[in-house]
């Protein structure tokens, strides 16, 4: 059974599962990564744009 | 504009290190699939020590990174040793994880069994839950520098656990394999090509972890830029009232 088991051909999916899950986990970690990185861009974008609107408002007064 | 400038050359960096992370993964994957020999006995699934065993070095890297970035981070107080420390505890549980996933799909076919409590399994389980706990005291402390400090001395004191997991295979008896990195059988069990297969993998793999930690890290200190300008925004707000 164990001679079985271990022949090449029936090792084959373990093989690609292996990779696969590997490959599949790195791929999803730099995809939120990446996507985390867009938002905080955005964030920073509108905090600087309010920052600025409020200190053109506080010279007006 | 020399915001959008810095952008666009901070994207261009981003897309040429992944075209050259890219291509060092095909050279690993060659080396892995083509220029490996087969093993005799358990045939092709031998090749997950090409993932395997890189995955378990760099999660020893990672936690040692950890345990430097902490003791840096309690002795000087800078957000930038934390930013690092906490980084590292990230994609070491990252490689830990995929170490506890590629460690059975390779037992199964070989042992039998997808697990056993083992040593050298079980010593890596609670590596695993210890960093684990290291990013939940992160996230559920009361405010972010007693968190910082918590997880610190947890970075520190975890760290014991890396010595007792990679050298478990010698102090016990156990069904796992060896010493293969930095152990006598590299010299006597391996297969020369086989040998240099693994040692590219691992320089691949060690690639790819500096390029993450990098991002990681990089991003983290944009998080708290961005949190500061929040509350430096609510600050001037109360001021006005």
């Amino acid at each position: 059974m164990i001679a079985l088991i271990t022949t090449p051909a029936h090792n084959i999916p373990y093989l690609f599962a292996a990779f696969a899950i590997t490959w599949a986990v790195f791929f999803v970690y730099v995809f939120f990564t990446s996507r985390r990185q867009e938002e905080l861009e955005q964030e920073m974008e509108s905090l600087r744009e309010e920052i600025r609107r409020r200190d053109d408002r506080d010279e007006g007064m | 504009m020399a915001s959008i400038a810095g952008r666009a050359r901070g994207g261009l960096r981003w897309n040429i290190a992944l075209v050259v992370m890219a291509a060092v993964m095909v050279v690993n994957m060659f080396f892995a699939f083509m220029f490996a020999p087969t093993e005799a006995i358990s045939g092709h699934v031998q090749r997950i020590m090409y993932i395997h065993v890189p995955m378990a070095w760099l999660a020893f890297l990672a936690f040692f990174v950890v345990f430097c970035g902490s003791i840096m981070y309690l002795w000087k107080r800078d957000d930038r040793w934390d930013d690092l420390a906490s980084s590292a505890a990230e994609l070491g549980i990252i490689f830990t994880t995929l170490v506890l996933i590629t460690g059975p799909i390779w037992a199964k076919p070989t042992w039998g069994v997808w697990w056993t409590w083992d040593p050298r399994l079980t010593s890596t389980l609670v590596l695993w839950l210890i960093y684990v706990g290291y990013l939940m005291l992160r996230a559920y402390s009361a405010n972010r520098s007693q968190g910082a400090r918590f997880s610190a001395v947890l970075g520190i004191v975890g760290f014991i656990d890396v010595p007792i997991v990679y050298f478990a295979v010698d102090w016990w008896r156990t069904q796992h394999q060896r010493l293969v990195l930095g152990g006598p059988s590299l010299e006597s069990d391996l297969h020369p090509d086989m040998r240099l297969a693994l040692l590219v993998s691992v320089i691949a793999f060690t690639l790819l972890f500096a390029f993450l930690l990098r991002q990681r890290t990089s991003l983290k200190r944009v998080e708290r830029g961005v949190r500061e300008m929040k509350e430096d925004a609510e600050f001037r707000t109360e001021g006005q009232r």
